[in-house]
This record gives C-alpha cells, sequence and structure tokens, in this order.
C-alpha cells in the first residue's frame, strides 16, 4: 500500500515500512533537545546503529526546538540520520514549529548530499501532534523545497501503519 | 480567583477535558455523596489507615473540584457549597499526577463498593489521560508509551529479536518433541487461531511461549502467531491516552483480518484481555469478524472437548489463584481458570476475598514501570501478602503478566515463601503428549549450552557469586567473578567476556555506574549485560541512563532454570545484534 506524486520531477512517497531499517541515504529521527536517543525508534537506532551515533551527538549539546543536526547511521543502512527537535505535547505554535524543523531537516539533507530521504510522521503518536496537522504541515514544506533548487530525488514518509498512512495519502492527492 | 494567571499547560488539560467528558465519567464525578463506602475497599486505604489522601473519595475530589468549577451548573452557581475550583499551576498538575499514577492502581475494588455507582478508576484514568496529553507523567509511563507507539510494543522489542525468539523456541520445542510439526508458524493464512502475546514473553519469559506451542500442537490446533501486531498489551489503557490504545488494537486487528485468522487468542494477561478484547474496538473505532478469547478459556475449551490430556498428579504442591482486576473485576473471569486449575493441580486452596472482591496484586496493570513510587506501592501490598499467606500455598496462579511481576515483587518484599506462576506453565507441565509418527529429526549431538562462553560475574554477595557460577560452568561457561564494580570493570577489560550478570546495590561502584562505564567505553560496549537484582526498585540507575539498554533483566531469587533461560537467548539470539 503506497501512494505517491511527482514534484517538479522529485517523488514523494508514502509507504509503510520500519524508518530505522529503510535502506536510504538519511531518515530523520524526531528527537528530543537533549538529543538523548532514548527509547522507542531511539532505541531501534542504538541497537541497529551502534553507539556511534550518540556518540556523536554530545558535539551538539542541548539544542532548541526547530533545529536539525545530521550524525553518521553507524551501523544502520541509511548513511546519515537527520536528528530533528520539534514541538512536544501541545506546545504553542506547534504548526509554525513543525514546519520549521521539518524545513530544517530538509536543508540538513541537501547539505549532506543525500538523494533519498525518509521522515516519519513527524510529532504524531507519543507527542500528541494530529496525523492530519502532521500531514498538512509536512507535505507543504517538502512540496515547497522540492520546487526550489536541491539535490533530493526522493522523499518517502514512512508510516507505522495504515492508520498513520491514510492522512498523508489523502493530503498527497491534493496536493498542488 | 479568577484574576490569577493560568499556566498554558492548565488551560489545556481544561480544554482537554471538556471533550473527554463522557455520560459514565460525569455521572461518576457528579454522584459521590462521600458516604465513605470506597475508603475500605481500597488497598492504599487499608494499608495506611492514618492518610486520608489515599481514600478514593478524596483523590476523585481533586478532579471532581476542576469538573465543578468548568462544567456543572452547580459549581456555577454555588462554588462555595460543592466545592468547586479551577487548576492554575503546573505545581497543581503535578500534585495530580502523583495522585492518578502513584496512589491508585485502577483496580476498581472502590467502583464496586460504591453504591452510588461511581467509578473513580475511570475519573483517574481520564486524567492520567489529560496529564499524559500535555507531558506530564513518570518517566516509566513516557519510556514504555513511546516504545509502544514507535516499535509497536512495550518492551521496544524489535522485530528481528522477537522472530529469533519465536525461531529459538520452535527449535527447541521440535527437538523436544522429535517432530517437525511441533513448529511454530508464523503468519500463516486462514488459521483458527492467531496468538498474540506479552512482549515480557519475549524479553524475560519465553518458556511461557514454548508451553503455549506444546499445547496447541497437542490439540493438533490450526494456530499461528503473526509477525507483526503480536503485542496484545495496549499502554493506553494504563496511561489514560485513547489514541494509543486505538493504534495498538488496530495494529492486532488489521494484522488478524490480513492472515485471516478466525480466532485471536491473547496470552494470560489482565490488561491485554482486556483492552483488546473489550475496550479495543471502541478505542480504534472498527468492528472486527473475529472471535477474541484468553488462552486460559482455550485451553479448557480443549480439556473439556477432549483435545488434550492432562496429569495433574504432575503438580502436587499446593496452589491458590489470585485474580487479575482487569480479568475478574473488568471482565468477569472468574470460574474459568478456576476449573483449569482443578483439572491441572492436584492441590487447590482458595484466597479470600476473592473474585471481583479480591485485592490488586499492585502491580495495577502497568504500574511496575514507575519506580519512584515504588516504596509506596509495596507499603500497600501488605493487604495482599497477608491474603497469600493465610492460604498457605506453596505456589500462587496468576493469568496476568503484571500480577506475576507484581506478585513476584510483594513475596521477596514480605518474605513469602511462594513462587508465581500461571496457567499456561501449569497446563504445559501436566500435559500428556501422545506420541505421533513423525518425520524423524537428525539428532545433534549434544553441547553444553555454553560451551566455549566467557561470563563475567559481579556480585557483592559470596552465596550469589557461588550459585550463578556453579549454574553456569555446569553448562560449560568460563566463569570469572567480581566482587565489586571496579573488579568487575578491571576483569572486563582483561577477559572480554562473551556477557556480564551484573548486580546494582553493590558497595563501592555500583551496578549503574558499572554499566554505563562499560556502554562508555569503545572495548566493552559491545559487551552483553544481564542485570540481576534483588532491588528492582533501583532499575531506573540502569534504564535511566542515557546509553542503549541492558540485554536482559532478572529479579532475584533466580532459578536455575531461568538464569539459563536467560543466559542462552541474550547469547543466542541477541547475539547477532551485537556484532557491531
Amino acid at each position: 500500500m503506497s501512494a505517491e506524486k511527482k514534484i517538479n520531477d522529485k517523488l514523494v512517497k508514502i509507504v509503510k515500512d520500519d524508518i530505522t531499517a529503510m535502506d536510504v541515504d538519511a531518515f530523520v529521527f524526531y528527537a528530543a533537545p537533549d538529543l538523548q536517543l532514548g527509547t522507542g525508534y531511539g532505541n531501534a537506532i542504538s541497537v541497529r546503529g551502534g553507539p556511534k551515533i550518540q556518540d556523536e551527538l554530545r558535539q551538539f549539546g542541548t539544542v532548541e526546538t526547530g533545529t536539525a543536526v545530521t550524525t553518521s547511521g553507524g551501523s544502520l543502512k541509511a548513511k546519515f540520520v537527520i536528528h530533528a527537535v520539534g514541538p512536544r505535547f501541545q506546545e504553542a505554535d506547534t504548526e509554525g514549529k513543525l514546519e520549521t524543523v521539518t524545513q530544517n531537516a530538509l536543508k540538513e539533507a541537501d547539505a549532506k548530499g543525500v538523494e533519498s530521504l525518509a521522515f516519519p510522521p513527524m510529532g504524531s503518536g507519543f507527542y500528541g501532534i494530529p496525523l492530519d496537522v502532521s500531514a498538512k504541515v509536512m507535505l507543504a514544506a517538502i512540496r515547497d523545497h522540492l520546487a526550489g533548487q536541491t539535490k533530493l530525488k526522493e522523499v518517502l514518509i514512512c508510516a507505522r501503519d495504515t492508520r498513520e498512512m491514510k492522512p498523508f495519502q489523502t493530503v498527497l492527492e491534493t496536493l498542488s | 480567583m479568577e484574576a490569577m494567571q493560568r499556566s498554558y499547560k492548565a488551560q489545556k488539560v481544561i480544554d482537554r477535558m471538556a471533550k473527554k467528558l463522557n455520560r459514565q465519567i460525569a455521572g461518576s464525578l457528579a454522584a459521590c455523596v462521600h458516604c465513605g463506602m470506597c475508603t475500605e475497599s481500597c488497598h492504599y486505604v487499608l494499608a495506611n489507615p492514618g492518610d486520608p489522601t489515599y481514600a478514593p473519595a478524596y483523590k476523585a475530589d481533586r478532579v471532581r473540584k476542576i469538573f465543578k468549577r468548568h462544567f456543572d451548573w452547580t459549581g456555577r452557581v454555588i462554588p462555595w457549597w460543592v466545592k468547586a475550583d479551577s487548576v492554575y499551576t503546573d505545581e497543581e498538575l503535578e500534585e495530580l499526577k502523583d495522585i492518578a499514577f502513584g496512589k491508585c492502581t485502577n483496580c476498581r475494588r472502590c467502583s464496586l463498593n460504591c453504591p452510588m455507582g461511581v467509578d473513580f478508576a475511570v475519573v483517574n484514568r481520564m486524567t492520567r489521560g489529560l496529564l499524559v496529553h500535555v507531558g506530564i507523567m513518570p518517566k516509566g509511563v513516557a519510556v514504555v508509551s513511546k516504545d509502544q507507539w514507535e516499535i509497536g510494543n512495550q518492551m521496544g522489542v524489535l522485530k528481528e529479536d522477537y522472530l529469533d525468539t519465536i525461531q529459538w523456541m520452535s527449535e527447541e520445542l521440535v527437538d523436544t518433541l522429535g517432530d517437525p510439526g511441533a513448529a511454530i508458524p508464523i503468519d500463516k493464512n486462514g488459521c483458527a487461531v492467531m496468538y498474540t502475546i506479552n512482549p515480557r514473553e519475549v524479553k524475560y519469559d519465553p518458556r511461557t511461549i514454548s508451553d503455549a506451542a506444546k499445547i496447541f500442537y497437542a490439540a493438533e490446533e490450526s494456530w499461528t502467531m503473526p509477525s507483526e501486531g503480536w503485542d496484545m498489551t495496549n499502554f493506553g489503557l494504563f496511561s489514560g491516552d485513547d489514541e494509543l490504545g486505538g493504534a495498538v488494537a488496530r495494529r492486532v486487528f488489521e494484522k488478524a483480518a490480513e492472515i485471516r485468522a478466525k480466532c485471536v487468542v491473547m496470552s494470560e494477561c489482565g490488561h491485554g484481555y482486556r483492552s483488546t478484547r473489550c475496550e479495543g474496538q471502541n478505542w480504534a473505532g472498527m468492528d472486527v469478524q473475529f472471535e477474541m478469547e484468553s488462552s486460559v478459556v482455550t485451553m479448557l475449551r480443549y480439556l473439556r472437548d477432549g483435545r488434550i490430556k492432562v496429569d495433574r498428579s504432575k503438580n502436587t504442591l499446593p496452589v491458590t489463584y489470585h485474580d487479575s482486576c482487569n480479568n475478574a473485576r473488568s471482565c468477569g473471569m472468574f470460574e474459568e481458570p478456576r476449573e483449569l486449575l482443578g483439572l491441572v493441580a492436584a492441590d487447590f486452596r482458595e484466597m479470600y476475598p476473592n473474585r471481583a472482591e479480591n485485592y490488586c496484586c499492585t502491580g495495577g496493570g502497568g504500574a511496575m514501570s514507575m519506580s519512584e513510587y515504588t516504596p509506596q506501592r509495596l507499603k500497600s501490598a501488605k493487604v495482599k501478602a497477608d491474603q497469600l499467606r493465610a492460604t498457605g500455598a506453596k505456589v500462587v496462579v496468576t493469568s496476568c503478566h503484571n500480577c506475576v511481576d507484581g506478585l513476584t515483587d510483594l513475596i521477596r518484599h514480605y518474605k513469602l515463601d511462594m513462587k508465581v506462576t500461571q496457567l499456561v506453565n501449569l497446563v504445559a507441565d501436566a500435559l500428556v503428549v501422545e506420541k505421533r509418527v513423525a518425520v524423524p529429526v537428525p539428532k545433534a549431538v549434544p553441547v553444553a549450552a555454553l560451551a566455549g562462553r566467557t561470563i563475567l560475574v559481579i556480585d557483592d554477595e559470596p552465596d550469589v557469586r557461588a550459585f550463578l557460577t556453579a549454574v553456569l560452568e555446569d553448562n560449560g561457561a568460563k566463569v570469572v567473578t567480581a566482587a565489586d564494580g571496579d573488579e568487575g570493570l578491571a576483569l572486563a577489560r582483561k577477559e572480554k567476556p562473551d556477557l556480564v550478570t551484573l548486580d546494582i546495590s553493590m558497595p563501592g561502584k555500583d551496578g549503574g555506574k558499572v554499566f554505563e562505564a562499560m556502554r562508555r567505553d569503545p572495548d566493552l560496549r559491545s559487551i552483553r549485560v544481564c542485570v540481576i537484582t534483588g532491588r528492582p526498585e533501583l532499575r531506573k540507575l540502569i534504564y535511566e541512563r542515557p546509553v542503549p539498554p541492558p540485554e536482559g533483566y532478572l529479579d532475584k531469587p533466580v532459578s536455575e532454570e531461568t538464569l539459563l533461560t536467560n543466559v542462552r537467548k541474550i547469547l543466542e539470539v541477541a547475539g547477532d545484534q551485537k556484532a557491531h
């Protein structure tokens, strides 16, 4: 089950997969300001990628919401992990901050020469951003980025299940 | 009072409450007459007779005042009369958190005994959900919630670890029964049964999986385990997060529909059973076309229908039965486990009070994840300990994984001479498996299970070191021992063992510091670690460190079988993960 659309000859695609096990140039991890990998996807990154990734994060210390930083992928299939610190738990100006962090993650990807990039449904699930909000803000930011100069050839939204896929498919279908 | 500035989060909580109030919650908030009937029902009150803040009515009043102030006409007209008040600060929300998570296990014993029909547990669960919505929750709740949201199960078990463990159990069963037909199927289409489990079974108790597989084999059941959607536990029930509840239930339901299973059978887990069978469809907003049942009912059905045979003389120790709150009080499953127990155990002794009136194990469907509340939880467990002691039983049986951990913890704390087990273990032990004509499985030459492995045992107790050393050496391992953290680290650097068993509470450098030092040392970080501790309240010293978690965890006292099973699992299954 997937949905896709070409924007400026670049592919945007909604897929159902395990993002930390994907064979892409880079994927985005929705990080906390202290950049500790922690549990959930963070634990999967630690276990599959090895301790090198957390070691590389130490140089950045604690960062502000909206920031995106890049580490290597360690032993992961992905070459890079982009750690993007987005809004959490209903904080003020959720949509504005989500847009900013999505843009910054895309810029980080371009800075590293990434051609294939995977995003999770940013901020949804544990951090409580509704899926339709996440889909609307993320896909608009991705569309705007791909319309300009970029090295990206493919941007994937990697959902955990069909519940997460559907809002992104709906927004992508009507994205102009 | 209204001139007071309200914090951002407090306002969000009030806004969210407006969306979460339903007739059941509003009725429970409006109907209390403060008669005090709930007080005598609560194990927290009984263990803390001088502290009125544990009374269910008092705890509910912390939420009731907000309801009255913002959502009930009496609070607008006569606020002083009905004690209506708002919530203003983040500190007040933190206090609410300590009540909602730390002073109630949502066991619903008070709900059952309220003459007005007030269900405090639904109020408390809503309160938890409101707090989680704004990010105010115990750290353990955050850890478990994030794992279940993102990895798909409560313990963050990765798919490859789950599948490797199932394969390992499958191979052992085929070897034991001498029949390739005993293998555990994965994602087999069109089966009568899709068997779902608790991730605790994969991580700490894989024997329950092989015991269940042995029973399905003996019953000649058409069954499978799913590769995804296998965790039937649902932390949304505990945390009050209905969105998580819906997401988790949907993953199980969609997998069952995908492989066209006729029935989803849930292993023995109280909150898994309640959340998947009773609440899941409401949270997920979907109907399902298959049956759902507890494995207790499945096993009893096999016995009633003559599909399996048992010899109850194989279970001779006196046993008693603890009713899980979610299975019994909330879902009405009282008689099936007792009937099953009577068929597989020779000496059953009833516990009093029992069934819907039984007391909580204090594990409370997830309360064990919050180490900051361990002292008050264990204090309240005295009620349960007295109940257990009075039975004179040597084994307490329960159909819930949270209860297994809660009871194990209190049995250790109150020094009861008992062990905890589940019905699946007793049924498997009593099972009479008839020999089938099978294609012979080539017999491997027996090799000591741990041959060629070096294991470092770090523990300050000489008796524990001696026991662990004897068991591990008897199974072929080379064992080196250290009596404290500094010696342990030095030996780890010198010996480069395959595995370290690590005590937490030790004089000098404790296990937490040793663990972090190992994980931060490039030469030691790939060594697998199994924490073995008699003080589970100190788990946070390990798990709250900003380094990858240990590969295993065991509570003392640890049996020979449990030790070997877990050590082998870590070395044989998790081993591939540590290649980097």
